[in-house]
């Protein structure tokens, strides 16, 4: 158990330091498409142990968005979609339940494979970007806009993520 | 009470969710200044919206009694204008006119009036206004509308008086030529309704075309410098002594709606007189 919280606290500040120090400053701007931005932090809470407290989990990830607002300059765009991918992740996981149940302690393609990881991961970030870009630009007047930030961040940052999942594989 | 603790464990994560979502979006609101103004704005949208329509609903009933306001605002403008024009003319400026105008020196006032009925495709058209005796119109008046001549009071009731206009083979203007002082005398006859035929205007005058003919304030029906139209084509015909000149008027007859009674203040005098030389 003690394993299990030790690795979710250094996944959640190494993906923090890569999400605020690193990708932040990454500028994929081609022309004038600058719709691709790099948000991979869902991962964090993607990958929170399935038995942890679903209030907790939500009153957590509220900390993990603002967090990430303090740096993006945007106090309450990045908590508010954060809160709703917690919230959210009790009915997506309900939703790519297994016959026999969640037995691990969390949903990684390491006990649950690859094609279930990245249908969750898929859900559970397009429902982030989405969220994110409805809160960023607050209005659905800019619908086309909201549209595709979401679809070309999402396929940006869904590829960041398996790649990082490539390479730790993690168990916990 | 352990019921009551399943239900707050139960929903923890959704009311956990919904404050924490409704924190965020006052952070975004009150933090953000472009989130704050599109959300005002947004508000407003609806609100104003709304708003827009029963204003309109409130708006056409209260259409009339604005129209009539404004018709009566216009005409007392119309008036000062007018009164302006020929006070301040000699002595100059607008003291001039205030002076005149607080010596009581007979000046022109207009009644407002509205048109009932209207002919303007016959040889000699006349029009019917709702104001007569009653409220001081008299034959021989002048009728102008906002943009410019109407035609003249013929004959009155209590309540109704009955105007030639222009458009009448009967009607004689008197007209000058802007700030040229050549004057003749304004008839129609051409059966097109913006088409006016200016004569006796000697022929050595220096006219052009796009000349304004305004009223000259010769008759005792109009007050000077009412606007009429412009010219648009003058000849000289063989054994006449004057030009035929073709006035297109600025403004059209066939609708005209509202009109203003001119009436002087001290017109019995100048009848009379004119009267007399006429003897």
């Amino acid at each position: 158990m003690n394993e299990l919280w030790r690795r979710n606290i250094i996944r959640t500040l190494f993906v923090l330091f890569l999400q605020l120090i690193l990708l932040k400053r990454v500028n994929l701007t081609l022309g004038d498409f600058n719709y691709v931005h790099l948000t991979i932090y869902a991962v964090i809470i993607a990958l929170a142990p399935l038995k942890m407290p679903r209030a907790l989990l939500i009153g957590l990830s509220f900390i993990l968005g603002l967090t990430v607002d303090l740096f993006y300059d945007s106090l309450g765009v990045h908590a508010g979609a954060a809160t709703f991918v917690a919230f959210i992740r009790h009915y997506v996981l309900i939703l790519l339940m297994p016959a026999e149940g969640y037995k691990q302690a969390v949903l990684s393609p390491y006990w649950y494979g690859f094609s279930r990881f990245i249908m969750y991961m898929s859900l559970l970030l397009v429902i982030h970007l989405s969220v994110l870009y409805s809160l960023e630009a607050f209005s659905f007047v800019y619908f086309k806009e909201i549209i595709l930030r979401t679809i070309s961040s999402f396929m940006a940052s869904l590829f960041l993520i398996m790649i990082g999942m490539l390479i730790f594989n993690p168990k916990y | 009470m352990r019921n009551l603790l399943y239900i707050i464990y139960r929903f923890s994560a959704l009311v956990t969710f919904i404050l924490l979502e409704l924190l965020s979006v006052y952070l975004i609101i009150n933090f953000n200044k472009s989130q704050g103004e599109i959300w005002s704005h947004s508000s407003n949208l609806l609100v104003e919206g709304v708003n827009q329509k029963v204003g309109l609903v409130e708006d056409f009933f209260t259409l009339k009694s604005k129209n009539d306001s404004l018709f009566r605002a216009n005409a007392e403008l119309l008036q000062t204008i007018i009164n302006y024009r020929i006070f301040s003319d000699d002595k100059g400026g607008f003291q001039a006119y205030e002076q005149a105008i607080s010596d009581s020196i007979p000046s022109y006032k207009l009644i407002t009036a509205i048109v009932t009925s209207r002919t303007v495709n016959l040889r000699n058209n006349y029009i019917t206004i709702d104001k007569g005796s009653a409220q001081g119109v008299k034959p021989g008046m002048g009728v102008i509308t906002d943009n410019g001549v109407a035609g003249i009071v013929k004959s009155t009731t209590q309540k109704y008086a009955s105007v030639i206009l222009i458009l009448n083979s009967q009607s004689r203007i008197s007209c000058k030529v802007a700030d040229k002082e050549y004057h003749g005398n304004l008839i129609w006859k051409s059966s097109d309704t913006r088409i006016m035929n200016l004569i006796d205007v000697p022929k050595h005058a220096d006219i052009n075309i796009g000349d304004r003919i305004v009223t000259s304030g010769y008759s005792i029906s109009f007050p000077k410098s009412i606007p009429i139209g412009r010219i648009t084509d003058y000849k000289i015909q063989g054994g006449v002594n004057s030009y035929n000149i073709e006035v297109t008027l600025d403004y059209d007859l066939s609708n005209v709606k509202h009109v203003y009674v001119v009436q002087f203040e001290d017109s019995e005098e100048k009848d009379n007189l004119l009267s007399s030389l006429n003897e």
